[in-house]
């Protein structure tokens, strides 16, 4: 019998169970969702490393003799060592007018022998031993030119121009994250990466007998540091620059940080929705056994015990509490799939399995179990301890106070509708409170849901027009005298050029010690410059170094300090410089030095390693075709077509994040709200149809009903600005990283966009329950006492 | 209130005329007729009674008169206008202009001062008496900044009652007025409401199970099973405090 009375009330109940529900589904789904997604990016990584043997130090060297092989082999703790010919090219692609660059990567000529870092051969087959022109391309740079196996590009290795064949598409656990060195934004038209047989690319490059690339596998419970000291000890006499562990493997890396990232937000967001599931099930369930107190003195009359009947209210809290879970674990695993779509667009895996998995679900219901139990248990409590004869007096009148309309001047001005809603909301101020947070949180997520928007923008003005002013990058396969200048400035169609110094180096600090370049550029006002994330240019001093903030702390150094920099190439010095500045940088790790003092450090006649050019546009056309057949350029990088790549990879994630938190937020903000009105609809239904009977029309009385929501959605929402950056704040350091960190911008429109979805929410709620007081009996409620 | 709007069908001082007001409420298989074919007339300054057992149509009655509830059938007139054809709006701006009504359980907005709760209705009323005033009439000039909380009942009625008059209405509608209250107090809620009938001449409904009250009306008319079984005209009033019961 009390089952259908449950029955029956819920259905009374539905829009305010129904926002229940929802909130919990949203929270629920979230969860599930960026666990699985999490559990999936780390299933799916580690299969991809295992199955195809993904080293765990890496190295590289200018050239070193291929017996080392044996030795490095030696080494205790060395499971196995593969070497490498890598190299940095110049391509032809057919159907691109500019260049492009290709990393060409040595595999052994026989698939059995493959060593470390093998390749999955996606399409087409592997190389043939002996045919030196043969390659396997990497699968996103043949999606983004559209090449099948069986197309040819044109490289130029080694000063040579060679017709290479596409045998195969493949993919390497090395390459999840497929970037150019140097950048942190895929092209994949424009980059790509190449295997190709150990022996022809040996004879290309005039490599026979040496590597430039060494990659170790260590046995298990080996020290990953004495590894890299030895090797880097071993190998100093060959321009090594320096041994590094997966941590600092750049793909590996933005992999990591990525799954970092998702694990932060299985935290916040589901605490959120949790927290306000809880809120209003203590709201709903306190309202309805207030209401039913006579109820529950009638059935505690007839003799069921205390336990039949807090598990009958609890079962208020449960149900919506159950279909919440239902609905958010189906919404769960579909958004975790399409989000491991997203992942699939920037990440490359072999295989990128998506793993739903069961204990994910189990541990999210319960946590939303936890919370109902938590949010209902005021209410079962006040059920189970009321004594039969209390329960049938009303609930303890409330008192008033004339509150802040003490002073009779005050009050004679303000009409009697406002101070209704001013005293309603002084006698219950926590409720208030409390209603004001969650529709502020609600405003919230919309405000934080749209700073990564903001975030991605800054980030394209810094990267792509602050910093940057040139049209290309070229980068010098090898170190180029001063002189090059000149030849770079007798190219037709080159309007402006400026060059810079890239030296590898080990920068110390005390006992602190990282693998650096050092950059020197000619001047930090031209067509580079230097730019802080809060967008504002930072002066390069002379005669010191300027590092990334986070560098600076990584090495536990202050402006004033005297680093140690031991070259990793050349005379291999090892000098002191006096850290000059720092500069809050919004991707990666730099070190700035003026290129002539980075000349004079390094004990050198000086060296260029790249050159930015602003070109004419109109001689564009000119200009690539010469630089494809250039020999000495190991790569090129076109910025208006690196952002133009990156945008379309963004915007589809960013449009589909934004959807889902703004879908959240409103249900969020209107569960709140709808609540927040039906619960006072419910306790001032006779007051309010005791102001109809006096005359008041439906719209007075709407608007004193409403008008307590529209004062608080009104106070929620400034606060909710307040709270969304604080969440931004929040989430900025939860995702800051070595290769990313968020400035706190924040545009107009963000709040604007975040004022008018509440309005909106606010308005359809408030219609919703309008409804609801038009339909009030006048009769009914005045035949029953309070 | 002019006289022009007072000349119904010829008769002076004519209010309220109900004709052939019939209310069922259907449930299901079961018809219950709340009102057989009542028909009554009120005049200016009229001060009636209705008497009925429980369940015999009263407040249904009462309801229909106030515009809370609309007849199966059967017509109501408010000084020859028809108010069983006004719209929603037109019957909003009736409650607001003409009636007052005071119930059993007072329902006095409790979050609002005594005063205040009188000045809800002053503020949206054409020529109301000052609030002051009224509550002055029932006899609580002094308790003007009382919450109802902090109100014996007695006094939250009169506030109720002061809240029904202060608009000048030309018909009070009482539901049990003294339905919840003691003999005493009681008493000294008829006796306001007495007052205002005389001062203000207000037509006065009271709706009652007690008889002895019949004492201080023009009129008493008695309901049973929906059907006025009489109608009575008392030869004198009685003061309220003459009243025995
Ligand atoms: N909403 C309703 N639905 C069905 N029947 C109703 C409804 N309201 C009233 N009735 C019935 O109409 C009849 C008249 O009710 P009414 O409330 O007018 O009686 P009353 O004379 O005021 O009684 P009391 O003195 O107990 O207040 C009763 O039989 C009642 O059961
Ligand atoms: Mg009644």
């Amino acid at each position: 019998m009390l089952r259908r009375k449950l029955f029956r009330d819920l259905m009374h109940l539905k829009g305010q169970m129904l926002a229940v529900a929802a909130v919990v589904a949203c929270g629920i789904s979230v969860f599930v969702s960026m666990s699985s997604v999490r559990y999936s990016l780390e299933a799916s990584r580690q299969q991809y490393y295992s199955r195809y043997r993904f080293a765990d130090v890496f190295m590289q060297v200018k050239r070193a003799p291929e017996f080392y092989r044996e030795s490095v082999g030696g080494i205790p703790g060395v499971a196995s060592v593969t070497t490498r010919v890598i190299a940095d090219v110049t391509l032809d692609v057919p159907g691109l007018d500019e260049p492009a660059t290709g990393r060409i990567v040595s595999i052994p000529e026989y698939r059995g022998m493959a060593g470390l870092n093998d390749v999955f051969i996606r399409k087409g087959r592997y190389i043939e031993a002996g045919k030196s022109d043969e390659v396997i391309a990497s699968k996103p740079f043949m999606e983004a030119n559209g090449l099948v196996p069986g197309d040819r590009v044109g490289a130029v290795i080694n000063g040579r121009k060679k017709e290479l064949v596409i045998v195969g598409m493949g993919l390497s656990p090395e390459y999840i994250y497929e970037v150019q060195p140097g950048s942190f934004f895929p092209d994949n038209r424009r980059f790509g990466i190449f295997w190709m047989g150990r022996r022809s690319l040996e004879s290309a490059l005039d490599m026979s007998g040496s590597f430039n690339d060494l990659s170790l596998a260590l046995t298990h419970g080996t020290s990953e540091k004495d590894i890299l000291m030895q090797l880097d000890h071993l190998f100093r006499p060959y321009g090594s620059l320096g041994a590094y562990g997966r941590s600092e493997q750049l793909s590996d890396r933005f992999i990591s940080d990525e799954i970092k990232q998702v694990g932060m937000q299985i935290t916040i967001l589901p605490s959120i929705f949790l927290g306000v599931a809880v809120f209003l099930l203590n709201i709903v369930l306190r309202r309805i056994v207030t209401t039913q107190r006579d109820q529950i003195a009638v059935l505690k009359a007839m003799g069921y015990s205390n336990e039949d009947i807090g598990f009958h209210y609890l079962g208020f809290a449960m149900v919506p509490t159950t279909v919440g879970s239902v609905i958010g674990t189906s919404l769960g695993a579909w958004l975790g799939r399409g989000l491991m779509n997203i992942y699939g667009d920037f990440y490359n895996f072999a295989e990128l399995v998506y793993y739903f998995r069961i204990e994910d679900v189990a541990l999210s219901v319960l946590l939303s179990f936890i919370a109902a139990l938590f949010g209902a248990w005021s209410a079962f409590r006040k059920a189970v301890e009321m004594p039969p004869a209390e329960a049938m007096r009303p609930d303890t009148p409330v008192t008033y106070r004339p509150g802040i309309f003490q002073r009779e001047s005050i009050r004679k001005k303000i009409p009697v509708p406002i101070r209704i809603i001013v005293r309603n909301l002084e006698r219950r101020p926590l409720k208030a409170a409390l209603t004001v947070i969650m529709i502020a949180l609600s405003v919230a997520i919309l405000v934080a849901g749209r700073y990564t928007y903001d975030v991605t923008d800054r980030m394209m003005l810094v990267e792509f027009s602050e910093k940057h002013r040139e049209d290309v990058t070229i980068v010098f396969r090898d170190p180029m005298p001063f002189s090059v200048r000149y030849n770079i400035a007798s190219l037709d169609g080159v309007l402006e050029h400026e060059y810079y110094r890239e030296e590898p180096v080990r920068i110390s600090f005390g006992h602190r010690s990282r693998r650096q370049s050092i950059k020197g550029v000619e001047s930090a006002e031209g067509l580079q410059r230097l730019v802080d994330k809060d967008n504002r240019q930072v002066v390069l001093p002379t005669g010191g170094i300027v590092l990334t903030k986070t560098l600076a702390d990584i090495l536990g150094a202050r402006p004033g300090d005297m680093l140690n920099v031991d070259f990793q190439q050349g005379r291999q010095l090892r000098r002191q410089v006096m850290l000059a500045g720092t500069i809050d940088e919004m991707l990666g790790l730099s070190a700035y030095m003026n290129l002539r003092d980075l000349d004079r450090l390094a004990g050198d006649g000086g060296a260029l390693n790249a050159a930015y050019l602003r070109i004419d546009s109109s001689k564009a056309g000119g200009l690539y075709s010469k630089f494809k057949e250039m020999p000495g350029i190991s790569g090129i990088m076109m910025l208006k077509a690196l952002r133009k790549s990156f945008d379309e990879l963004i915007a589809k994630s960013m449009n589909t994040s934004t959807v889902i938190l703004t879908s959240f937020a409103c249900i969020l903000a209107f569960s709140v709200v709808y609540n927040g009105a039906r619960i006072s609809l419910s306790e001032r239904a006779r007051e309010l149809t005791s102001l109809r009977v006096l005359g008041l029309s439906t719209r007075e009385v709407s608007i004193i009903l409403l008008g307590e929501q529209a004062l608080l959605t009104g106070i929620a929402i400034p606060l909710g600005f307040l709270f969304g950056i604080g969440l931004s704040v929040l989430l900025s350091l939860a995702l800051s990283s070595e290769l990313y960190r968020m400035p706190l911008v924040f545009s107009a429109y963000n709040f604007i966009f975040a004022f008018v979805v509440i309005i909106i929410v606010a308005t359809v709620s408030g219609l919703a329950v309008r409804r609801r007081l038009v339909r009030l009996d006048l009769v009914a409620v005045l035949k029953t006492r309070e | 209130m002019d006289d022009g709007t007072r000349q119904v069908n010829g008769e002076r001082g004519l209010v309220l005329r109900i004709s052939d007001l019939c209310k069922s409420y259907v449930m299901g298989e079961v018809t219950v007729d709340a009102l057989r074919h009542v028909s009554l007339d009120f005049f200016h300054g009229e001060l009636a009674v209705l008497l009925g057992a429980s369940g015999s149509g009263k407040s249904t009655l009462l309801n229909i008169v106030g515009g809370l509830d609309v007849p199966s059938s059967g017509k109501l007139f408010f000084h020859g206008k028809e108010i069983t054809a006004a719209t929603e709006a037109e019957l909003t701006d009736y409650r607001r202009r003409s009636i007052g009504f005071v119930f059993q359980f007072y329902n006095l907005i409790s979050s609002l001062t005594a005063l205040e709760n009188v000045q809800l209705v002053t503020e949206i009323s054409e020529k109301p008496m000052p609030a002051e005033e009224a509550l002055a009439l029932v006899g609580l000039g002094n308790r003007l900044n009382h919450f109802p909380a902090q109100l014996s009942g007695g006094e939250q009625q009169r506030v109720a009652i002061a809240r029904a008059v202060a608009k000048r209405p030309e018909l009070l509608l009482c539901d049990e007025p003294t339905g919840a209250l003691d003999f005493q107090t009681g008493k000294l809620v008829l006796e306001a409401l007495e007052k205002v009938n005389r001062e203000i001449g207000t037509t006065t409904l009271v709706i009652t199970h007690n008889v002895s009250i019949a004492g201080m009306a023009d009129r008493v008319i008695h309901l049973s099973s929906g059907e006025v079984t009489e109608d009575l005209r008392n030869a004198s009033r009685l003061s309220p405090s003459e009243l025995v019961w």
